[in-house]
């Protein structure tokens, strides 16, 4: 379990992080320059906190009101750092031994070789970093910073520099690792996919402050804040009124006309914003009448671009206020072709209400 | 692909003003050697008391010199690289001053500080400790003009090791001494090696402080550049000896010490 409070001042950047991590992998989403990197270097300990708290599986390795700064090399963390940062003038063997001086020689090499084992290195053992691939770098840095034994990992961009065929099975593995090593892992990106695909948990950081952090799903689905939505992906957010409730349902006012969502997800506010992703807009054909209403708009496709599996189309609302702002719809090739998008500009959307996550403003 | 050379004017003036260069360093060293050998006696002349007394006395204040060199520069080039403190900038210019600054100079305030009613020299010489003008104050002479050489080097060493392998280093258990052993100094070895040979090859050559500071007394401050002033009103030939001596040790420093810095840039 990792807790970390901390605030300090880095070059003039303010870093106020709130963090709490269990047995399992939680990523911390931001872009580049949001405070992750310092975040991670903060737990290790290569970075000191103007004040807070740290805390590793109950051990206080940080405390600035008790005076408590354990160094890095008592903090028992496995640190990747980007890039992999091998030693050069060591080969792969040495690497993975470096953190081993306690043991015996024995002991050392029983380690090392297990561990290179585990990692697919072991026929690699008497090479230079220099002469190893990226793929394989990654995987002698893991099993350097795990021999140990630690029982927190901290990774920063660890799939940046591997192959994307390679990246699927790293990332599986490196869940299985988290088990099977019961390890509190950390792992830092700017690739939304990335954090979808490896996180248990999100947390997501912007201008050094975590602004939201849970269950991937919830902050995938129910991003708090709009600039939380933003940094995740939701292309459509709009501005609205909360005007009414029945039936389980709020309605909306906003520049496109009435938005109804599940009154659930609706926090008690009557000013709001309205995160729609772009893959839960339904595309229909106009001409075929529909028994409901609601949530259903005229629009006119204004832009489009292919993205491979599916098309993102740029629509504007018909009968929206001036200055309503523009929506995007993502429609995978299938339907796309079946509805033969290409032939007409005018169609309808429906946006399903339990798709509209709604934000306090 | 190297695209094949034509003939311009500008490459002639380029060439011509290179060879020019070439041919002033390397027609006097030539020509010195040459004389050595055809006119004169090199091997015989190594061998007179004069040269030999010399060339041992230079060879062992410049070991001292050196060792002393890298024990107390390797921290201040260390901390150069990496720590920033106030003066900072101050203190790597004074460092760096004895580079440019004629050696006599020095010497004299070597003089100044250690001799008999100097600041330093005063309390010494009332403990009954001389300074100035003994072998002690030949390795200082030495090792003031030299050990800017070292500590340049090694700093710009240091400096080139990235820092996240400490970093790293430390996150695997090593304290701040078992990562300068184990990561940094290995990693700037070439650029600590290459330094105390150019601090080695300064101090062998040193004149101007030394016989300010330790005067040019035979078997206990002569060493050999001293040796040649002296031997070139009595016996040229032997001056010409120490002369080519000090020419191959100078030219092996400089060799090795480029040698080395391939090599870096190879391993790194």
């Amino acid at each position: 379990m990792i807790r970390a409070g901390i605030r300090t001042t880095v070059g003039g950047f303010d870093l106020a992080v709130d963090l709490a991590v269990d047995r399992e992998i939680t990523v911390l989403y931001g872009h580049s320059g949001a405070g992750k990197t310092l975040t991670l270097e903060a737990i290790a300990g290569l970075l000191t906190p103007r004040e807070g708290r740290i805390t590793l599986h109950d051990r206080v390795v940080f405390d600035s009101s008790a005076g408590v700064d354990v160094p890095p090399q008592r903090r028992d963390v496995g640190y990747l750092v980007q890039s992999y940062a091998l030693f050069p003038h060591l080969t792969v063997a040495q690497n993975i031994a470096y953190g081993l001086g306690h043991l015996s020689r024995d002991e050392r090499r029983g380690r090392v070789e297990r561990f290179a084992r585990m990692f697919g290195v072991d026929d690699l053992l008497q090479r230079r970093p220099a002469r190893i691939s990226g793929g394989q770098a990654q995987r002698v840095a893991l099993a350097r910073a795990l021999v140990r034994e630690p029982r927190v990992l901290l990774l920063d961009e660890p799939f940046a520099a591997v192959d994307s065929s390679n990246r699927r099975t790293m990332r599986r593995e490196l869940r299985q690792l988290a088990q099977r090593l019961d390890l509190s892992v950390v792992t830092v990106t700017h690739d939304l996919t990335e954090a979808y695909n490896v996180g248990d948990r999100l947390a997501v950081i912007d201008r050094g402050r975590v602004l939201q952090a849970g269950p991937r799903d919830e902050v995938f689905h129910r991003p708090a804040t709009a600039r939380a939505a933003e940094l995740l992906g939701v292309q459509n957010i709009l501005p609205g009124r909360v005007v009414g409730a029945d039936g389980g349902r709020v309605h909306v006012a906003t520049g496109l006309g009435m938005v109804e969502a599940l009154a659930e997800s609706c926090p008690p506010a009557d000013h709001v914003q309205l995160a729609i992703r772009a893959e839960q807009i339904i595309l229909e054909r106009p001409d075929r009448p529909s028994a409901e209403r609601e949530n259903r708009f005229q629009v006119t496709i204004i832009d489009e671009a292919a993205f491979g599996f599916s098309h993102t189309l740029v629509v504007r609302v018909d009968d929206a206020a001036s200055g309503a702002p523009t929506l995007e719809i993502d429609v995978p090739a299938h339907p796309y072709q079946v509805l033969n998008v290409p032939t007409r500009r005018d169609w309808r959307i429906h946006i399903p209400p339990e798709a509209v996550h709604v934000i306090a403003d | 692909m190297r695209r094949a050379q034509t003939f311009t004017w500008g490459g002639l003036v380029v060439g011509l003003s290179a060879a020019i260069l070439v041919a002033f360093i390397g027609i006097p060293v030539g020509a010195l050697i040459a004389r050595g050998f055809i006119e004169g006696d090199v091997l015989a002349a190594l061998r007179s008391p004069v040269a030999t007394t010399a060339l041992w006395l230079s060879l062992a204040t410049s070991a001292i010199a050196v060792a002393v060199a890298v024990v107390l520069g390797t921290p201040a080039a260390y901390l150069l690289a990496r720590r920033s403190f106030p003066g900072r900038s101050v203190i790597d210019t004074l460092i760096d001053l004895p580079v440019v600054l004629p050696p006599v100079v020095g010497g004299l305030a070597l003089l100044v500080a250690l001799g008999r009613h100097g600041v330093i020299g005063g309390p010494l010489d009332a403990a009954g400790v001389d300074v100035a003008f003994t072998t002690g104050a030949v390795v200082l002479a030495q090792l003031f003009v030299a050990v800017p050489f070292y500590i340049r080097s090694a700093r710009a060493g240091f400096e080139s090791v990235d820092r996240r392998l400490e970093a790293v280093s430390a996150t695997l258990g090593a304290g701040g001494w078992r990562t300068f052993r184990r990561v940094t100094v290995p990693l700037a070895l070439p650029s600590l090696i290459g330094g105390a040979v150019m601090c080695w090859a300064r101090a062998l050559g040193e004149f101007g402080a030394t016989i300010m500071f330790a005067g040019n007394v035979f078997g206990r401050t002569q060493t050999m550049p001293l040796a040649i002033l002296e031997a070139i009103e009595t016996d040229v030939d032997a001056a010409l000896a120490i002369a080519i001596v000090l020419i191959v040790l100078a030219f092996a420093g400089l060799l090795v010490f480029k040698g080395l810095a391939r090599l870096g840039g190879r391993v790194l």
